[in-house]
């Protein structure tokens, strides 16, 4: 199997997780292709995080198949996990660890070959070589963002998993982590990111899909979900100063209420 | 831009495969086998054992209470027998690794979402567990080594070789026995600050009603349900083992005792785990 842009890295289909008597994604289908990068988008509690969870192995899906670079998660999940690299919503690496430790840590898991020389690059890359001894949680938020990044693409993986990179991040930092992303599918990574910035979406992601309740609701690029619900009455009555923007389509289709 | 810094700095020490092929080429390959497992458990001991040493402090707590026992029997070994307190020790060490060792540090990474990580990679997950069983059994064989040095030097009780070496193999199967309760609480008790308080109770009410029960003090049915107790069974085959010549068919019970209370909680620990705690 390669990976030539356009060519599937992840397909979910029928995808059903409970919890419990819970059912909390319901018959998600979606797919993410080489060089592309799908936002995943949904109030909160909406299951972005758990349908990531299923892809990644750690819940066992209650129905639906998930297939990463060709091999089924539920027959072949280390064939899966080693083409996939994760961020997860809330990272933490051991305590104890350095991050030069930890970045070696997982190098070793991966089978990557880190000579000091490599490790010093990588440090040098995101501009903590001076903070090899450092502990993560001694580093500032945007700083454990770049290393959590690094470290789940250390093996280079075709599919790359992150769940809300953003969140937290000052101006400066989103747009380099943007730039990142944008670097990676360029170089042909398949990136399935979840976000709740509407701006983010429209900014970086090729396509999106709109969950809510559970239920895939909208899935499409930022620009024809505007386009096909620019009419729509409940998308018109809550847009601003006359401009209808992704936002605007996003609370027209999921409802204005808070979710608790 | 920092992106082109990256992918120059990369590109010029050819750290990425795909970066440093010809135009052309320039794609990310498909994996098609898992990374080795033997690999991956080296890594992970290696991240283990420096967290291990990163709180030796610990380790010299583990190693404090035997050594005061030892000292302050002195001059109660002669009545007692050397391998009463030696078994003595070594029980109270085994109990402090796997509760207050064992449990306290996996509830606290369950916690902190550390194994969740370590799950989305491709190691499989009985390795995560091995190796830091591993960093267990280390530290099961510094306290022994710990107790008998401390007993030779300063009690001036010796064992024969034969001994020593059942000693050793004694001490694992105890070990055994206190991972796999420790395994147990971690399995049935999510929350990590209720992880922590309950392998305190439990280590507190095993070292005093252990230790003086055994001594008699708290009368004579008690000791009897002491002596069948994971304590009890546990310094049974330890003092059975110092005295090869004295092992009985009550230490052979006692080994079998230990090994189902093992096996029992073992099973219900690894069964009613789980890896987060949401
Ligand atoms: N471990 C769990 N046990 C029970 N219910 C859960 C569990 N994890 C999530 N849920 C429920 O499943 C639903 C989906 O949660 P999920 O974390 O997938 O949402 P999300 O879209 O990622 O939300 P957010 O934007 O807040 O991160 C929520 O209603 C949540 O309460
Ligand atoms: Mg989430």
């Amino acid at each position: 199997m390669n990976n030539k842009p356009g060519s599937s890295i992840l397909q979910v289909n029928g995808l059903n997780v409970s919890y419990g008597t819970f059912h909390a994604v319901r018959n998600v289908s979606f797919e993410v292709k080489a060089g592309e990068i799908f936002g995943l988008l949904g109030p909160n509690g909406a299951g972005k995080t758990s349908t990531l969870s299923a892809v990644e192995g750690l819940l066992k899906p209650q129905s639906g198949t998930i297939t990463v670079a060709g091999f089924d998660t539920a027959k072949k999940p280390l064939h899966a996990k080693a083409n996939m690299g994760v961020q997860l919503q809330a990272t933490s690496f051991q305590p104890e660890l350095t991050l030069a430790e930890i970045i070696k840590l997982y190098a070793g898991i991966y089978c990557v070959e880190l000579t000091r020389e490599k490790l010093q690059n990588i440090l040098q890359d995101i501009k903590l070589e001076g903070s090899s001894s450092k502990k993560f949680k001694e580093l500032s938020g945007g700083q454990q963002q770049r290393v959590s990044l690094v470290i789940a693409t250390i093996h280079d993986p075709v599919l790359v998993l992150m769940d809300e990179p953003t969140t937290g991040l000052d101006p400066q930092a989103r747009r380099q982590l943007w730039e990142r992303i944008e670097a990676m599918r360029e170089k042909g990574h398949g990136i399935l990111l979840t976000t709740h910035s509407m701006e983010e979406a429209e900014a970086v992601c090729d396509r999106i899909a709109i969950m809510d309740h559970g239920n895939v609701i909208a899935i499409d690029t930022p620009q024809v979900l505007i386009d096909t619900h620019r009419n729509d009455q409940n998308v018109i009555s809550v847009s601003r100063k006359g401009k209808i923007t992704l936002e605007d389509v996003f609370i027209g289709l999921t409802g204005r209420t808070v979710r608790t | 831009m920092y992106s082109l810094a990256l992918q120059d700095v990369l590109y010029e020490h050819k750290l990425h495969p795909t970066l440093s092929m010809s135009g052309e080429e320039k794609k990310i390959k498909m994996q098609t086998v898992i990374p080795k497992t033997s690999a991956a458990l080296t890594s992970l001991l290696r991240a283990d054992f420096t967290t291990q040493w990163r709180n030796r402090r610990s380790v010299v707590l583990l190693l404090l209470v035997p050594v005061i026992i030892l000292i302050s029997w002195k001059g109660l070994i002669a009545k007692m027998g050397g391998a009463f307190a030696l078994s003595t020790c070594i029980t109270i060490g085994l109990t402090a690794i796997g509760l207050m060792g064992y449990s306290n540090a996996i509830a606290r990474d369950r916690d902190k979402g550390v194994f969740q990580r370590l799950r989305v990679t491709p190691v499989p997950t009985w390795s995560i567990m091995v190796s830091r069983l591993i960093v267990q059994l280390v530290l099961i064989l510094l306290v022994t080594t710990f107790v008998f040095i401390v007993g030779s030097e300063y009690d001036e009780v010796t064992l024969s070789p034969a001994g020593y070496t059942l000693t050793f193999v004694t001490a694992f199967v105890g070990g055994a026995l206190y991972l796999g309760l420790g395994q147990m609480i971690v399995g049935l008790v999510k929350n990590a600050e209720t992880v922590n308080s309950t392998t305190r109770l439990v280590y507190f009410v095993f070292i005093m009603v252990g230790m003086f029960g055994d001594l008699g003090v708290l009368g004579e049915e008690l000791k009897k349900i002491i002596h069948w107790s994971p304590y009890g069974t546990v310094k049974a085959i330890l003092a059975g083992s110092m005295q090869p010549s004295n092992w009985s068919s009550q230490t052979s019970l006692a080994l079998l005792a230990t090994i189902a209370y093992a096996v029992a909680f073992s099973y219900l620990g690894i069964k009613k785990f789980r890896w987060n705690t949401q």
